[in-house]
């Protein structure tokens, strides 16, 4: 062998001749969405945490001949018919197949959950129990989008469920649904649900003041009742039980995120409630980032099915907000105007995105009346709306 | 009616059709409110239940009393911990829950600290996680 063929060979080998391959196009154009995602992760601060890893999962997947992700283990024909080999993932699989088996398996969101409900307080929504109400309102999002989703054609009972789950406003949930009704879907939709919940602050307020009269902005709030430590502590028990006897397949994410709850309220797990707050959570991020933005490969992703999902998860976040705050002004008449409805747009559950904005919008109107700790209780209760909500798609598209 | 859900089920490679979405989503909406409502009303009665027993308490002291001297009693069967490690302990009941061990609290709740903490991010526009709060302390009027 001549060093003329050995540099051919090479040649051959690097990624820079795959890209002249038939799909090199799409693999470009994919590496500068990625790099899109990166400025909007490090330089606009969108949900950096997670937008970053997807950014880069997404560059690293769509670099020919890396091998790093090979979407047939997971989506192809073999997979779909027989299901996943995790023999041949482990034995044969690059590094981010492997990593991708947590999110396959639906571990990561859990655990993320578990860490989400360890820096969780309960505490606002347990002083007022109608804070259930608006966190439920909000999920009406979730459903005029599978609506939506289905009057295009477009989409199966599978990916419309997954689609109208982005309306919760809250990544580990979407991730968990997708992965089981639409894998095929779970980049863009991830990307949706990430990317939009970091323009929360730009996407609701409008809709609040449209909404709402300048009266009920300045509703002021006064405050609840105290809650004891024990109720604290009954309630992730509680509703572990009874959600989960209602709703089955919602167990997974509602159990992980009251574990997480209950680690924290105890008051003698405070090493465990730590771990799952800070070092579980970053390591689960990071995984669970990289991982999903793998999946993102051009075949799949550069399809007008992706352009249909960023529109309709967008719709799905502005009628989540409008359903929270419209039930929130019912609740305003109703309590003859000592619950100011602007707390209804928190229903939707990007913890603690959307709690902020009603108390920064709510300030703007009523300098010193400080809504935040109102809005976290319709803002914690969707969390648990969203996760009811995707069990009963999980139940009815899943079977 | 039930026809439109079973195809929607059954068929998972057919596109959803409109009708059978609008009647799974009028389902799912009112269960999320089902669910939710169920368990407004159980925080409500757990609350109630809490409230109730210290308005019994306060109103009949002497069975507080009681309470306290079965707990006495009760404190009697636990081994008491060194002497030593007493004040430690004491300094870690000043701690705020979930903190590394450096903000406390002194005559200040929880939930208040925490509004606090979140008021001045806000107001400095700055993320939580980059500020340090060492202490937060009640001034008394």
């Amino acid at each position: 062998m001549n060093i003329g063929e050995i540099l051919k060979n090479l040649w051959n080998d690097s990624g820079f001749h795959l890209f002249g391959g038939d799909s090199g196009w799409q693999s470009i154009v994919m590496i500068v969405i990625a790099l899109f995602l990166l400025y909007l992760g490090i330089k606009k601060k969108f949900e950096p945490l997670l937008l970053v890893g997807i950014a880069f999962g997404m560059l690293l997947t769509n670099l020919p001949g890396s091998g790093l992700f090979h979407s047939e283990y997971w989506t192809g024909a073999d997979a779909v018919a027989k299901g996943v080999n995790y023999l041949d993932v482990l034995q044969h699989g690059g590094l981010l197949d492997i990593l991708y088996i947590g999110v396959k398996t639906g571990v990561y969101p859990c655990l993320i959950f578990m860490g989400v409900g360890a820096m969780t307080d309960f505490g606002p929504m347990l002083s007022r129990p109608s804070s259930l109400i608006l966190g439920a309102a909000a999920q009406g999002g979730i459903y005029l989008v599978l609506i939506l989703a289905a009057a295009t054609g477009m989409f199966t009972g599978g990916e419309a469920a997954s689609i109208s789950i982005i309306a919760g406003a809250d990544g580990p949930t979407a991730i968990f649904l997708t992965k089981t009704l639409a894998p095929q879907l779970l980049a863009p939709i991830a990307v949706a649900a990430y990317s939009y919940m970091a323009l929360i602050p730009l996407l609701q307020p409008p809709f609040m003041k449209l909404l709402t009269t300048k009266k009920e902005r300045m509703a002021v709030m006064t405050s609840t009742r105290k809650v004891s430590k024990k109720e604290k502590i009954i309630f992730p028990i509680l509703v572990t039980i009874v959600v989960s006897l209602l709703l089955p397949s919602v167990a997974p994410l509602l159990g992980s995120l009251m574990f997480g709850n209950l680690l924290k309220e105890c008051g003698v797990t405070e090493r465990l409630s730590d771990t799952a707050q800070n070092a579980l959570m970053n390591i689960v991020t990071l995984f669970l980032g990289i991982s999903v933005g793998a999946t993102a490969v051009g075949a799949t992703f550069l399809t007008t099915k992706t352009l249909l999902i960023i529109v309709l998860g967008l719709a799905g976040f502005v009628l989540a907000t409008v359903c929270g705050l419209l039930i929130g002004k019912l609740l305003y008449v109703i309590s003859k105007g000592k619950i100011n409805p602007l707390i209804g747009s928190a229903g939707v559950s990007a913890v603690p995105m959307a709690a902020r904005v009603s108390n920064t919008v709510g300030l703007q109107y009523n300098k010193g009346n400080y809504l935040l700790m109102h809005a976290m209780g319709p803002n914690v209760a969707g969390v648990i709306g969203s996760a009811v909500a995707a069990g009963f798609l999980l139940a009815v598209f899943g079977a | 009616m039930s026809g439109f859900v079973l195809s929607a089920i059954l068929d998972k490679e057919a596109p959803l059709k409109a009708l059978d979405a609008l009647l799974l989503a009028l389902i799912g909406i009112v269960i999320v409110f089902i669910v939710l409502i169920a368990l407004m009303l159980l925080v409500s009665l757990v609350g109630k239940i809490f409230d109730g027993s210290e308005k019994l308490q306060a109103k009949h002291p002497e069975w507080g009393e009681k309470i306290a001297a079965f707990k006495a009693k009760m404190m009697f069967w636990k081994k008491s911990k060194p002497e030593e490690e007493q004040p430690e302990a004491e300094e870690a009941k000043q701690l705020a829950a979930g903190t590394c061990g450096e903000l406390t609290l002194i005559n200040c709740e929880e939930r208040d600290a925490a509004m606090i903490m979140a008021i001045v991010a806000d107001s400095l526009n700055t993320p939580l996680n980059e500020l340090r709060f060492k202490s937060i302390k009640r001034v008394e009027e």
